[in-house]
């Protein structure tokens, strides 16, 4: 595997597209499940009530690699996930996620070496503002 | 002088620590080194400014880079356009003799990192393809060690003769100081201290009942 050709020839293109309406309730429900007590998260009254900032983290695309992705990922594990925020998601916006690989790379450690993938979901409004990025790391372990 | 000679703040893929952070850190809990190094894996960090940082906290903050070779990882201290130019910072399986030899050429030098360590360290692979040239230093205090792995960099440096630095290997900020390195007074830049490793004028030490206790 090289890791030079599998960058070039598949990171940073555009790959799923998704979108997710945002309900208050679930807003709710998440914000709650994450121990938030802050009004602003869990008060639908609240003047600036808003997502917690990691509520993308919850979405998933259709597809978590690029179809014809060359690397088979059964036996990957889960290196979990970045959450950037960028701005408010409200209750009753459109959220739309796209998806591409944004990086690949090697590295070794106690157990050996190593593939991540990071998968990047881009979230934007019905405004097109980008709300949030949200990086999603799986390993492989290699050998 | 008292350098933490290996961290990584978030430019490392795996580092949770902004090196403000770290600056803070230091100085509310009285962490008594002298600045650290930044060791980001597998490239080197030519945007990140800290001389404000420098300034604002009085700490020495310089930056180097943590490699992999077939021998498992290595400190380089003085990276410079040459030497980024004579190797792939960002591959793993580098020739461990290319690092050492090209680093020397271009007035930087190579310390292999948490030898004691299975699979990324450099005592393992010895026993399978023998010594490597020209190592004079070798990290023999990781923060990160575990059970005996600091015991065999030891023995690995005693019967070389290589000289010993010590380092954290921080990725969150509570973990910087852990361990460090005894260093001539006076260093200030990246030159000094290649200048001090390379003359072996350099002592790996821990922190015990408040003091800085050589192990070597």
């Amino acid at each position: 595997m090289d890791i030079n050709e599998l960058k070039s020839e598949w990171v940073d293109k555009p790959f799923d597209t998704v979108s997710f309406q945002i309900d208050a309730h679930e807003m709710v429900e998440f914000a709650e499940a994450c121990g938030e007590t802050l009004p602003q998260y869990t008060d639908p009254d609240h003047q600036d009530f808003q997502a917690v900032p990691s509520y993308t983290s919850r979405f998933h695309g259709r597809r978590a690699l690029p179809e014809g992705f060359p690397v088979e990922m059964e036996q990957s594990f889960d290196g979990g996930k970045c959450v950037e925020w960028k701005a408010p998601i409200r209750a009753g916006d459109t959220i739309t996620g796209q998806s591409h690989l944004h990086d690949v790379y090697e590295k070794t450690g106690r157990s050996g070496g190593m593939v991540f993938i990071v998968h990047r979901m881009e979230f934007t409004n019905q405004r097109d503002e980008l709300v949030s990025v949200v990086d999603w790391k799986m390993i492989k372990k290699l050998g | 002088m008292i350098l933490d000679l290996h961290s990584h703040s978030i430019v490392s893929d795996d580092g949770r620590a902004k090196v403000e952070n770290y600056c803070q850190w230091i100085r509310r809990k009285q962490v008594p080194i002298d600045g650290f190094v930044l060791t980001e894996h597998r490239l080197y960090d030519d945007d990140s400014d800290y001389s404000p940082l420098e300034d604002e906290f009085g700490l020495l903050i310089l930056k180097a880079s943590e490699v992999e070779t077939e021998y498992g990882h290595v400190l380089v201290f003085g990276v410079n356009h040459e030497l980024r130019a004579a190797f792939d910072f960002g591959k793993i399986g580098l020739e461990i003799s290319t690092v050492v030899k090209e680093s020397e050429r271009c007035g930087a030098i190579a310390v292999p990192c948490h030898p004691g360590r299975p699979k990324v360290g450099m005592c393992a692979h010895i026993e399978v393809r023998g010594e490597v040239e020209g190592v004079r230093v070798v990290e023999t205090l990781n923060g990160g060690s575990r059970g005996n792995e600091n015991e065999l960099a030891a023995a690995l440096a005693g019967r070389n003769g290589y000289a010993c630095i010590g380092g954290s290997d921080s990725h969150i900020v509570s973990h910087i100081g852990r361990c460090a390195t005894r260093l001539p007074d006076g260093i200030r830049d990246m030159d000094g201290l290649v200048a001090a490793l390379r003359a072996g004028d350099c002592e790996a030490v821990a922190l015990e009942d408040g003091r800085w206790t050589s192990t070597s």
